[in-house]
């Protein structure tokens, strides 16, 4: 069985700062993921993977790869393709005291599973008047950007956020993947874990130690102040990217990472944006009812008075997600993104 | 790399087997999905098999007029580890471009 993914990990280089070691590693996100998932595997005996191609294979985007051989197929191991079956499993492992980490293979697939998350998942410590905690992490390749086909590109989030007894939490880059996965991983509660396909192969620094970098909240990835660029996931890259073109035209703008999109960090948003006093909340999501209404709630409530214009959203539309072909027309691109921050900058109160 | 072996299908309404007639790719060739890979015949008709997904061909199984049963080996890929299994593909990274500027005048009150 190979382990290729992580033993391809550039070499990690492992530096003596002032007072104590610092342990610094560039990794794609998948190799975070992985190197995530074994460390859980190993620290926590009653932990176990499951789903669709899971266990031999290594899972479709080889985020499981190698943990099977390592961990044997009692921990790490294939499902039918029902994934029904794999949240309704997950259940019962919960019941019996395991700490269940399925994989829903695309954020599409889950549709056939909503049932079990919302009826069951979701609310069963509540009905069992806390007898019975779901620590489940539930594993969702999601949102697009890979050209993939229909159910392969869809952004869940609203929907999952909306479910009381739900935590949902999308990582940015590998460094968030490692740590916002082991958090998850330790949880009471159920988290759903809503991985950014588009980034998986994108390598960054994972600082493994950390400290001092909760896993909890918000997280400003660059900072400025004209303007709170607020995004999860993939758009997280691309906000960044827009901020270095921004600062060209001489606009100064902050990156925020939403990170948990249930709870959400009202006291981080309206940290950023009491300083910046202008927002554009970004995601791949349709429109309608999107997570971007509620950030835009949230930052009216707390800045109000200060704000310079209404916070715009950039968000996909409000269609199916449409083939691969006309994914760079849905999906919020740079473009679309300046054009948002541009309605922001030039708003006059009437 | 990974390997990745594709066995005989059920080519249609409970055939057990599969003679082949003609391998259409040798060892060796990189071949792209839905390429013809091999013509089999059942008991009811000749058929192209399409590949099921991009990769190089390590292994063939069965020369003309060997029968293989369905669910055994037919032929094995290797595909590089990360994007072995992938729907979609890998998405590249490119330079940003923009065609819009921002124009603002900002009062620093």
């Amino acid at each position: 069985m190979s382990n290729s993914i992580l033993e391809s990990t550039s070499g990690e280089s492992t530096a003596m700062s002032a007072d104590k070691p610092v342990s610094v590693t560039v990794m794609s996100m998948q190799q975070a993921l992985n190197r995530a998932l074994d460390e859980v595997l190993a620290e926590n005996p009653k932990a176990v993977i499951f789903g669709e191609d899971c266990g031999r294979l290594g899972g479709v985007f080889r985020i499981t790869d190698g943990l099977q051989a390592r961990h044997g197929a009692q921990r790490v191991f294939d499902t039918p393709l029902a994934e029904s079956g794999i949240l309704g499993m997950s259940v019962g492992l919960a019941m019996a005291g395991f700490h269940p980490i399925p994989e829903v293979q695309f954020d599409g697939f889950a549709y056939p599973a909503i049932n079990q998350i919302v009826c069951q998942i979701a609310r069963m410590n509540y009905r069992s008047r806390g007898t019975m905690p779901m620590p489940i992490t539930l594993r969702v390749p999601s949102f697009g950007g890979i050209r993939a086909p229909e159910h392969h590109g869809e952004s869940l989030e609203a929907l999952f956020a909306h479910v009381p007894g739900l935590k949902v939490v999308s990582p940015s880059n590998p460094h968030e993947a490692y740590h916002l996965l082991k958090y998850a991983a330790t949880r009471p509660d159920p988290v759903i874990f809503m991985e950014p396909k588009s980034r998986y192969w994108q390598k960054g620094e994972v600082d493994f130690a950390a400290d001092g970098d909760a896993p909890t909240g918000s997280k400003v990835m660059r900072e400025g102040r004209h303007l709170t660029l607020v995004a999860w996931g993939a758009m997280v890259s691309r906000c960044l990217q827009v901020a270095e073109l921004a600062a060209e035209d001489g606009i100064d703008i902050e990156v925020l990472d939403l990170r948990w999109l249930k709870p959400i960090d009202a006291a981080g948003l309206a940290a950023s944006v009491r300083k910046t006093r202008r927002a554009v909340v970004v995601h791949e999501a349709p429109l309608t009812s999107g997570l971007g209404a509620e950030v835009a709630q949230l930052i009216t409530q707390s800045c109000f008075d200060t704000l310079k214009a209404p916070v715009e959203r950039v968000t996909g539309f409000d269609v199916p997600y449409p083939s691969g072909d006309l994914e760079d027309e849905y999906i919020p691109n740079i473009d679309r993104i300046l054009f948002g921050i541009q309605r922001v900058l030039e708003y006059k109160r009437g | 790399m990974a390997e990745i072996s594709f066995p005989l299908p059920d080519l249609g309404e409970g055939l057990i087997e599969a003679t082949v007639l003609e391998w259409l790719v040798s060892p060796g060739e990189q071949v792209e999905r839905n390429q013809p890979l091999v013509e089999v015949e059942t008991t009811k008709s000749a058929v192209e098999l399409p590949s099921p997904q991009a990769g190089k061909v390590v292994r063939i199984h069965g020369g003309p007029g060997d029968k293989i049963n369905v669910g055994e080996p037919l032929i094995v890929f290797e595909v590089p580890d990360n994007t072995a299994g992938i729907v979609g593909t890998v998405p590249k990274e490119e330079a940003p471009k923009r065609r819009v500027r921002l124009s603002a005048v900002l009062d620093e009150d």
